[in-house]
């Protein structure tokens, strides 16, 4: 096999695949990218057996064939070559080597068989349908950071998504948890995801989907069945398998009937407490809101060094109601609300909260107060 | 009192079983009975382990002609007044032992009454009784076992090494007189050079000097005493230093009104009580004699007495928790003496100093052997730099500056610093170890590990003041468990909502999980409640649960605290030394080792020979 490309093209691409690459491996071969020349085409492709990264380029390939090498390294190597640099690759025919040459530079690295590189045989998707970008991309970034990190609750560490009626619309709604707060943002049913499977996405997979999706206005196609999704971004093809668990009845959870409702300019509410959360310690990030007619206090005290309160001006009516939450995961949420007036609803001090933006009813966030 | 034969019904009462079941039960029972006789002076004698001969001599009560042709029938006692079990003051009652032991084995038993005008004796050879018969004897009694398990040649196979038979001898003996340090014991046999515990003066010094015989003079020096009282249970004892501690638990020995028992009880509350200072496998030394009245405890439960029930184990092991905590308190400031002495021990004077270069071989004016120079030992500094990575050229650019800052400190203005029990902070070496002088000797102190430990109480004490945060679970967790279980968990359920975690009962078979400690962040709650479960059903607490919220502190204490390799102002010395002298439990880090060392003057004079 010889290849040859341009360095800015494969540097990209590697960029887009080495990242699914696990630091630490236990077989071996998982450490590697498969490189495979085609005609004019350079494929590659790199795995963690959960997820599946292909990317095609334009190079000069002749003749064809195809090698894996370790993929960090490569991506290392390929960074550090100048710019606009002419890359080589070529493999030899007895050796188990790969040559990669760029001006007077020259480097091998050891590959191991191609034919041992495993393949995350796709099987038959059940559902096929395009979603613009930018929509796929809000699905994930509002719901990500409530995705659980817990392993032993692996149903949780993913994103739900599924299809929810919404008055007499079906949506897609996309759904996480970590036990103490859930987001849920949802959008039109695209046609052909009629009938789809309620499936759960895992964490990695759409980490990267995220950080793939760099042209907002492209289109990506998904490709979905009972165990698995496939995104194709561009030149970019990402498979994952999805989580085999059942998501639980979230709905149950989510407070629609709170009657106290609270109208803040979500960019003070969001500085405020920020503010008063400094004097806050490790242990308890806990911070109050005492909620009167028009008035709002944030305070915070923290026995060790002091205390801090706030006055903000709000929108409220109900009786006065004092309740805690995490500082962290008020920041959490209010940093992904996208008006300028956010609503909190809420029934009592232990009880769940439902915070969304002012006439936004496409994303809803609920929060589990703390007791302090 | 007369011996006589017990009624039937309390003879079936009395659960038949082995009582002698190796050499070792045969000596615990005889030095009981000399125990339950009065007797002042006890000698033990074995040889083969025990197997071939055991004779145990007292100068106690003795027994009558009558009593002794009865003492050796099945069931036969003088200990069991009133036919009452419930209340039992003596170490025997069964009234096994004797005819036990007369049924595998040669038994010669020779006791003089002061009743009587001279001493009889009577023999009994594998349940073949003799006559009664006169002999000499001037007071006491003399049991003598030959041949132990001639009898029945199946047990003897069973028996282990002589050495390891005379071991166990000596273990029974350790408790007997770890128990009555007021008795003189002597414990002699070809095994072994012959022990003799001299008595002992009765009260506490008397108990102390008893355990530094049995357990080392360095338990002597590190022991805190115990003694706290609770309507009519009184616990007493020693317990060791943090510093001074096993890998095993078998140095802990517990004690039921004057009987040597093994319980996991004390296991469970001794770690209850060190779980502040040390690590899970360290296990500290303990004696603890507990008193309670008779009916508050059954020893009747296994025929060789090792086990007993308490009415209220639980009252018993939180008493034994308060009182070793107390004690830890009260001795917390108290550096160990093990460090002290250790070194002193460090600090001989060499003959001449160590070349650096003579890297392996021979020590150098030793004139023998030294490990320190050994080849398996890690290379030191300067064998080190030699071995090729470029150090030595590097330490061109070494400019030696001081590694001990001996600035004089400011503070000669306060001389009364050197009065406190820390001293005045006199210099910093290393950058890690702070000097202090004080009236009567100097102190070293580890600065990372004494911060640490000072980081650590406050983030405790503020946990124990302001509880501990808790977040409502959106979704509620719900575990599986054994209904026993849950019971444990949901009867302790206020106690675990002090530490943050709110459960309650959910169906047959499940608790839920309501509420957790916000500082744990997001738990693996199946995880946390089946270790508390398993915890609590042996040993009654929610350590597990404090564990890992004190675990957490001690992370961020240890993230919080000043490290080693910083440089320290005199008055950041001082001020830390006072704050140790404040803050409780000070002695140890979070790990168990000593934060700070204490050489007195006398040592230091020692060291150069003035004394």
């Amino acid at each position: 096999m010889k290849v040859t490309v341009e360095r800015a093209e494969l540097l990209k691409s590697l960029g887009h695949v080495h990242r699914v690459v696990e630091r630490r491996n236990t077989i071996p071969i998982l450490a590697n990218v498969l490189i495979r020349g085609d005609r004019s085409k350079l494929e590659l492709k790199a795995t963690d057996l959960d997820l599946e990264v292909v990317e095609t380029i334009a190079a000069d390939v002749a003749p064809g064939g195809s090698t894996t090498v370790p993929a960090h390294m490569l991506y290392e190597i390929v960074r550090k070559l100048p710019e606009g640099a002419q890359i080589v690759l070529e493999g030899s025919g007895d050796r188990a080597v790969l040559t990669i040459r760029a001006g007077r530079s020259r480097f091998t690295l050891q590959t191991l068989p191609d034919s041992d590189f495993p393949d995350l045989a796709a099987g038959d998707m059940t559902h096929k349908f395009t979603l613009a970008a930018a929509d796929l991309k809000r699905l994930i970034e509002k719901t990500q950071f409530a995705i659980s990190t817990e392993e032993t609750r692996y149903y949780l560490n993913g994103i739900y998504l599924h299809i929810a009626a919404s008055g007499n619309t079906a949506m897609l709604r996309a759904v996480a948890t970590d036990g103490h707060r859930l987001a849920q943002v949802e959008l039109p049913l695209p046609a052909g995801a009629e009938g789809m499977p309620g499936i759960i996405v895992p964490r990695k997979t759409v980490g990267e989907v995220q950080r793939l999706i760099e042209d907002a206005d492209a289109e990506v196609a998904v490709e979905l069945s009972q165990g698995k999704i496939r995104f194709a971004i561009g030149a970019v093809t990402l498979t994952s398998k999805l989580i085999d668990g059942t998501f639980p009845d979230y709905a149950r959870v989510i407070p629609l009937g709170n009657d106290k409702e609270l109208v803040v300019d979500k960019a003070e509410f969001e500085a405020a407490v920020d503010r008063v959360s400094t004097v806050s310690s490790e242990r308890g990030r806990a911070v109050k809101l005492s909620l009167s007619a028009g008035r709002l206090v944030l305070s915070v005290t923290n026995p060790d060094s002091g205390s801090a309160t706030e006055e903000l001006e709000i929108e409220y009516d109900a009786d006065p109601l004092d309740i805690g939450f995490n500082s962290r995961y008020l920041l959490d949420i209010a940093g992904q609300l996208e008006g300028e007036a956010a609503v909190l609803k809420l029934a009592d001090p232990g009880s769940p909260t439902l915070i969304q933006d002012r006439g936004g009813a496409s994303a809803l966030y609920v929060l589990m107060p703390m007791r302090v | 009192m007369p011996v006589r034969q017990l009624t039937e019904a309390v003879v079936n009462r009395i659960a038949a079983g082995e009582v002698v079941e190796r050499p070792a039960s045969v000596v615990k029972e005889l030095v009981e009975n000399a125990l339950d006789a009065g007797a002042s002076r006890i000698e033990i004698l074995t040889d083969g382990g025990g197997r071939r001969l055991i004779r145990v001599t007292d100068d106690g009560a003795g027994m009558t002609r009558a009593d002794l042709d009865l003492a050796v029938e099945r069931h036969a006692t003088s200990k069991l007044a009133d036919d009452d079990l419930l209340t039992i003051r003596t170490l025997g009652f069964r009234g096994e032992a004797l005819p036990s032991i007369g049924a595998v084995a040669r038994l010669t038993i020779t006791t003089r009454h002061a009743d009587e005008p001279h001493a009889w004796t009577i023999s009994v050879d594998a349940g073949e009784k003799s006559r009664v018969k006169p002999a000499a004897l001037t007071r006491g009694t003399s049991v003598e076992v030959r041949d132990l398990f001639y009898a029945t040649p199946a047990r003897l196979k069973f028996l282990k090494s002589d050495r390891t038979e005379a071991e166990a001898v000596r273990d029974v003996m350790r408790r007997l007189a770890m128990a009555r340090p007021e008795i003189a014991f002597t414990l002699a046999g070809e095994e072994r050079m012959p022990v003799t515990w001299a008595a002992a003066l009765p009260g506490a010094p008397g108990r102390l000097a008893r355990l530094g015989d049995v357990l080392g003079s360095e338990f002597r020096a590190n022991a805190v005493e115990i003694d706290i009282e609770r309507d009519a249970l009184r616990i007493e004892g020693y317990a060791a230093l943090p510093t001074l501690t096993r890998a095993n638990s078998l140095g802990q020995y517990l004690f039921v009104n004057g009987r040597p028992v093994r319980d996991k009880l004390l296991a469970g509350a001794v770690r209850g009580a060190y779980a502040d200072y040390l690590p899970r496998d360290r296990h500290p030394l303990a004696a603890i004699f507990v008193t309670l009245d008779s009916r508050d405890v059954d020893v009747n439960v296994h025929p060789a007495k090792t086990e007993v029930r308490f009415r209220d184990a639980g009252l018993v092991r939180a008493v034994i928790v308060r009182a070793l905590q107390e004690a830890l308190l009260r001795g917390a400031r108290r550096s160990a003496t093990t460090g002290g002495s250790a070194t002193v021990s460090a600090l001989r004077p060499a003959p001449s100093l160590p070349s650096p270069a003579s890297g392996g071989g021979w020590g150098g004016g030793r004139g023998g052997w030294d490990w320190r120079s050994s080849p398996a030992r890690l290379p030191t500094s300067a064998a080190f730099a030699s071995a090729g990575l470029a150090e030595a050229a590097q330490s061109v650019f070494d400019t030696g500056g001081p590694q001990a800052d001996t600035r004089p400190v400011a503070a000669d203005s306060a001389p009364e610093l050197v009065d406190r029990p820390l001293g005045a902070a006199r210099a910093q070496l290393h950058d890690t170890y702070i000097v202090a002088q004080t009236r009567d000797g100097l102190v070293i102190v580890d600065q990372h590990a004494a911060h640490e430990r000072l980081v650590y109480e406050r983030l405790k004490a503020a946990l124990d003041r302001d509880g501990v945060a808790r977040q409502i679970l959106l979704i509620p967790e719900i575990v599986e468990l054994d209904e026993a279980d849950i019971e444990r968990l949901v009867a302790r359920a206020d106690a675990l909502a002090r530490y943050g975690l709110v459960i309650e009962p959910f169906g047959p078979g499940a608790v839920a999980v309501r509420e957790t400690p916000s500082m744990l962040g997001e738990i693996d709650a199946q995880r946390l409640m089946r270790d508390l479960a398993e915890h609590m059903a042996e040993w009654d607490d929610g350590l597990p649960l404090e564990r890992r919220l004190m675990h957490v502190a001690a992370t961020m204490a240890c993230y919080g605290s000043v490290r080693a390799g910083r440089r320290l102002k005199p008055e950041e010395m001082n001020a830390l030394l006072r704050e140790m002298e404040a803050t409780p439990n000070s002695g140890q880090c979070n790990h168990g080792r000593p934060t700070y060392v204490e050489l007195k003057l006398s040592d230091i004079e020692r060291l150069f020979g003035r004394r």
